[in-house]
């Protein structure tokens, strides 16, 4: 009877998340995948097309190209977020003082509004006014250039970055570590949970700075870099909003033509619906494979002692 | 806990009410969504009152819009169109075959209004597949707009613009001033303003489609356009012209790139003077037909032109108010108000000699005639425009970065706009015949 | 023997104080990195035009152009009829209110089932709650969109809160961790004693969750304040646009921009965001923190 009632009680007071996950999570993905077998925009009823959406994008150029960009992205992205963001977090971990200010100042960044961020480097990079490369530059002309010069070399400047073809995804993975704050409190939280018996065992062991972090901090905190990783990949394949400010239309050359901002356009400015479900779908399935392949290759690497 | 439920009442009556519509009692409020800004903005405001005014069963609720044309395709699709829209031509085919606006041909039956009231090359871009989808506010064609203080200032003739495109090149050359990868200045870039980045086809007499089903990127005109842009590339740098570019400033400000000597030459289109006129009145500028090719002298006096254009959209609320509207502007004397308020031409056939006498722009004439002639040539008017376009952009960039050579890229631009367009007209066929 | 020691000691301070300065320096380093660009913000957002395209870049701005806040915040006014910036803002203010509102009474409530009642199904329900965070959103853009085209919804914010009044995924993950740390025979007296599930629900778990619940107010504020497309798809209106998507109002649509004011825009869209965190930090860290146990 108890169990009863509270059975009841359970069923209704996860009721709003039910609902919701019918009405805007299994509808959705159910629809998206009938409306990617057909023709439709907003304005003509769909139209039932068999497979010609995906067979279509398997020969579009630009897809390709969008994916492309995007792995090359998230492939450049993920390493060095994850670096930046542990590194930072171990640096701090050493029992610093005035962590709090230094903690705080690299969190920051990563509150901020995704197009205030877009507007703000879209002015840092800038090929003209842009006050990075005269940083770069400065640095540059008093490290490196001198040397180059002693060896006949062409000097180096600060790159293009919005205007090179090959300097786009590079100008995001600089964008996106600068808001890796997220990401470090949770490593720093995560690094403060190792305990420190493990840590003074490898000490009395004789063990090195390097060693300690490679066989012990490093393996406790492994579920948590997966897990960053995971979601850091996640976030990266879907990136939309400040390439979409940065790069209009992917420019120069669609060099910065992200996955997402395509299906967008197709959706919305060429009103060819039925064939960005098409591609929302594929991307759904290629983020599915990529966890699963993670999870897998993970599981001899990751050590789940702790919790 | 009444405190915040009364508190969360407040904001969500907040929210509801503001995307409210209200409709004051008497008149019927219609909304037209117009993409101008300052002094262009003003004028169309001017007539907006004006009808207002003249009588008392419509009032005109004028809002700019930038990006019109994507932010009108998305309001239609959401329910929410406004009542006119004031589009560029290029987008009516791309909105008549999504049925996102109406066809007007019974509307200018009813008011008389007919084909042989426009200039030719105007009323081809109000119509599609045979019917009138859109008709006129202002019309456009373009020229080359060159700067008679730098052409005095490297010893040339300001009074002989370049007459062909070797010579441009020629003089472009002189003018521009780089060092170590960096442009200070530059004669002429295609770059430069960017807006027509798809028509340099035209100028070397390419076609963009056959106007039937074929798309033509690899037209032999196409071909010698884009080897015209990439030699800028080679001899510039795209890189450095991107570059260049992004330190320009405002275009309806002095630091526009024309207005401020940093850009000797550009193409630009009959509303110039106005900006050049009341932003950058130090320089002494001047326009001419733009340049042709040298082999090709019947290409001379080649014009891209182009109009803003209104349109009903589906679903509009009021759409007989909104015609009423449309209706009011294409009166002569409308037209030519808002015509010469824009410095620009006129459309219509029928031009009253008061027109010619008080308008403000010295070039008129030249834009004029440009217009009327027979090398005016109107952008593609095929149903995929928005990704022909887009793609026509994206293939300018490779050539002015060298990334490939105009064959191969234009060869890309072919096959990939080839199996759209086939697509496309696959399924609106298939609609067709299944009446969905 | 003692005096060997004493070396070895003396030796790994020496090795120990190296290794700590060298860490200083790079947090510096790192920290001028990371704070330079709110400086070049707001050294930008205070120039005059013209000198923002100097060259070599002028560092501090002269004269201290304070009115550009001004500026940025009333442009637009003449053409619009209204002072957009403020507008936007308290569209984005009361959205926020209504949606933080939502997902902390919904998400707590499913978590508390989640947590704390026993019913067939829970855990899978709960894996496939999990699960749901691997659904890209662009899966859901377009069915979402022609769902709330169908109810006449576009245009109006109610795409933006009433999703949210259903519960989320990662707040519920967040509150249900919380909750389980909740000794069970607290509530255990008042099953017996016959209270209602809701009555426990209210007057044992709710009052103990305040830091929790804080949190999850806390990230949905901050989520719906950086929201960009969300607005950028459900919102047609200017006027009902929201500050995040409203900072593209200042990028020209012709060519050029006006940077002095777009960065004077950004810092007043950046800075409430930055005063809320100072005065929420704890709260702030530790939810982070929490998302991270597994």
């Amino acid at each position: 009877m108890m169990k009863r009632k509270e059975a009841m009680a359970g069923y209704l007071f996860a009721l709003p998340w039910l609902l919701g996950l019918l009405l805007f999570m299994l509808y959705p993905v159910g629809a998206a995948i009938y409306y990617s077998f057909c023709d439709f925009s907003m304005l003509k009823p769909p139209m039932r097309i068999g497979t010609d959406n995906y067979h279509d994008l398997m020969i579009d150029k630009v897809f390709w190209q969008s994916v492309g960009n995007t792995l090359i992205y998230a492939a450049l992205a993920i390493p060095t977020s994850t670096l930046t963001a542990l590194g930072m977090a171990m640096l701090l971990n050493t029992r610093v003082r005035f962590l709090p200010v230094f903690r705080t100042l690299f969190f920051l960044p990563s509150l901020i509004p995704q197009t205030s961020l877009a507007m703000l480097w879209l002015w840092i990079f800038n090929g003209e006014h842009g006050v990075l490369n005269v940083v770069v530059n400065a640095v540059l002309d008093h490290t490196i250039n001198p040397i180059m010069t002693l060896f006949h070399h062409a000097t180096i400047h600060g790159p293009n970055w919005l205007g090179d073809v090959s300097w786009t995804k590079p100008t995001m993975v600089v964008m996106g570590m600068w808001t890796v704050g997220n990401a470090m409190v949770i490593y720093l939280a995560s690094l403060q949970d190792v305990p420190a018996s493990l840590i003074e065992a490898a000490d009395l062991d004789g063990a090195g700075p390097w060693q300690k972090t490679k066989n012990v901090t490093l393996p406790m905190i492994s579920p948590i870099i997966l897990f960053n990783v995971i979601t850091g990949m996640i976030g990266a394949l879907q990136v939309f909003a400040v390439p979409y400010i940065i790069f209009p239309d992917g420019s120069p050359a669609r060099s910065g033509y992200f996955y997402t901002m395509y299906l967008f356009d197709n959706a919305f400015k060429f009103n060819k619906m039925g064939y960005a479900c098409a591609m929302a779908w594929l991307m759904f399935l290629g983020i599915l494979l990529l966890t699963g392949l993670s999870l897998w290759f993970s599981k001899k690497r990751v050590y789940y002692g702790g919790t | 806990m009444a405190i915040t439920g009364v508190a969360m009442a407040a904001c969500l009556f907040g929210l509801e009410t503001v995307p409210l519509k209200h409709d004051k009692p008497g008149r019927i409020h219609i909304k037209y969504w117009e993409k101008w800004s300052g002094f262009e903005f003003d004028a169309i405001k001017k007539i907006v009152d004006d009808f207002n005014a003249s009588q008392d069963k419509i009032f005109v609720d004028l809002l700019q819009t930038s990006e019109i044309e994507n932010k009108a395709m998305f309001a239609i699709s959401a329910g929410v169109p406004p009542d006119v829209a004031g589009l560029y031509s290029p987008n009516v085919p791309h909105y008549a075959d999504e049925r996102a606006i109406i066809p007007l041909d019974d509307f200018c039956r009813e008011s008389g209004i007919t084909q042989g009231d426009y200039i030719p090359a105007y009323w081809q871009l109000m119509t599609y597949k045979g019917k009138v989808f859109a008709l006129p506010t202002t019309p456009a064609s373009t020229a080359l707009h060159y700067n008679r203080g730098l052409f005095r200032e490297i010893g040339l003739d300001p009074n002989k613009p370049p007459e062909t495109m070797e010579e441009m090149d020629a003089i472009s050359d002189k003018m521009t001033v780089e060092k170590d990868g960096h442009i200070d200045r530059v004669g002429f870039t295609p770059s430069e303003p960017g807006w027509f980045n798809y028509a340099w086809g035209y100028y070397f007499g390419g076609r963009l489609w056959d106007g039937v089903s074929k798309i033509t990127a690899m037209d032999p005109g196409n071909i010698d356009a884009y080897r015209w842009i990439e030699s800028f590339g080679k001899r510039y740098g795209g890189s450095a012209l991107t570059s260049f570019k992004s330190g320009l400033g405002q275009f309806d400000s002095p630091n526009n790139g024309f207005m401020d000597s940093k850009v000797g030459m550009e193409i630009q289109g009959v509303w110039m003077y106005n900006f050049v006129h009341t932003y950058g009145p130090q320089i002494d500028a001047n326009a001419a037909p733009f340049p042709h090719p040298k082999d090709r002298p019947d290409l001379a006096n080649t014009t891209y032109v182009d109009a803003d254009v209104l349109c009903i959209p589906r679903g509009a609320a009021h759409p007989k108010e909104a015609w009423e509207f449309i209706r009011y502007v294409q009166r002569q004397e409308v037209m030519e108000k808002l015509c010469l308020l824009h410095k620009k031409n006129s459309p219509l056939t029928k031009i009253s000699d008061h027109f010619w006498q008080v308008h403000a722009n010295p070039w008129i004439h030249l834009f004029d005639s440009l217009a009327r002639g027979k090398n005016a040539k109107v952008p593609a008017r095929v149903g995929i425009w928005p990704e022909y376009q887009q793609e026509l952009s994206a293939s300018f960039d490779q050539a002015l970065l060298l990334q490939g050579t105009p064959e191969q890229i234009l060869q890309d631009v072919q096959d990939r706009m080839q199996a759209k367009l086939d697509g496309y007209s696959k399924r609106l066929k298939q609609r067709e015949a299944e009446g969905l | 023997m003692i005096d060997a020691d004493l070396r070895s000691m003396r030796s790994k301070a020496a090795v120990h104080r190296a290794r700590m300065a060298v860490v200083y320096f790079v947090l510096i380093v790192m920290s001028v990195l990371f704070f330079a660009p709110f400086l070049w913000l707001v050294s930008t957002a205070l120039k005059p035009l013209d000198q923002t395209m100097k060259m070599p870049p002028v560092w501090i701005p002269h004269p201290f152009e304070w009115h550009n806040f001004w500026d940025a915040i009333s442009y637009g006014r003449e053409q619009l009829g209204y002072i957009p910036f403020l507008v936007y803002a308290r569209n984005t203010l009361l959205l926020c209110v209504v949606t933080v509102a939502g997902s902390v009474a919904s998400n707590s409530v499913v978590a508390y089932s989640f947590a704390r009642l026993k019913w067939p199904g829970r855990d899978l329900m709960f894996g496939v709650t999990l699960a749901t965070m691997m659904v890209p959103f662009p899966v859901l853009m377009v069915p979402l969109f022609a769902f709330f085209r169908h109810l006449d919804w576009i245009g109006s914010y109610r795409p933006l809160w009433v999703p949210l009044w259903f519960g989320g995924a990662f707040n519920i993950f967040l509150l249900r961790q919380f909750f389980r740390t909740i000794p069970f025979d607290l509530t255990e007296a008042a099953t017996i004693d016959g209270a209602s599930q809701f009555r426990i629900f209210w007057d044992v778990i709710v009052p103990l969750s305040k830091p929790a619940l804080a949190v999850v107010a806390l990230f949905t504020f901050m989520s719906t304040w950086n929201d960009f497309l969300g607005p950028l798809l459900y919102l047609m209106d200017q006027k009902t646009f929201t500050l995040s998507l409203g900072l593209q109002f200042y990028q020209s649509q012709h060519n050029g921009t006006l940077w002095n004011l777009l960065m004077a825009a950004t810092t007043c869209v950046i800075l409430p965001v930055i005063v809320l965190f100072f005065f929420t930090q704890k709260q702030f860290i530790r939810g982070i923190a929490l998302t991270g146990l597994k």
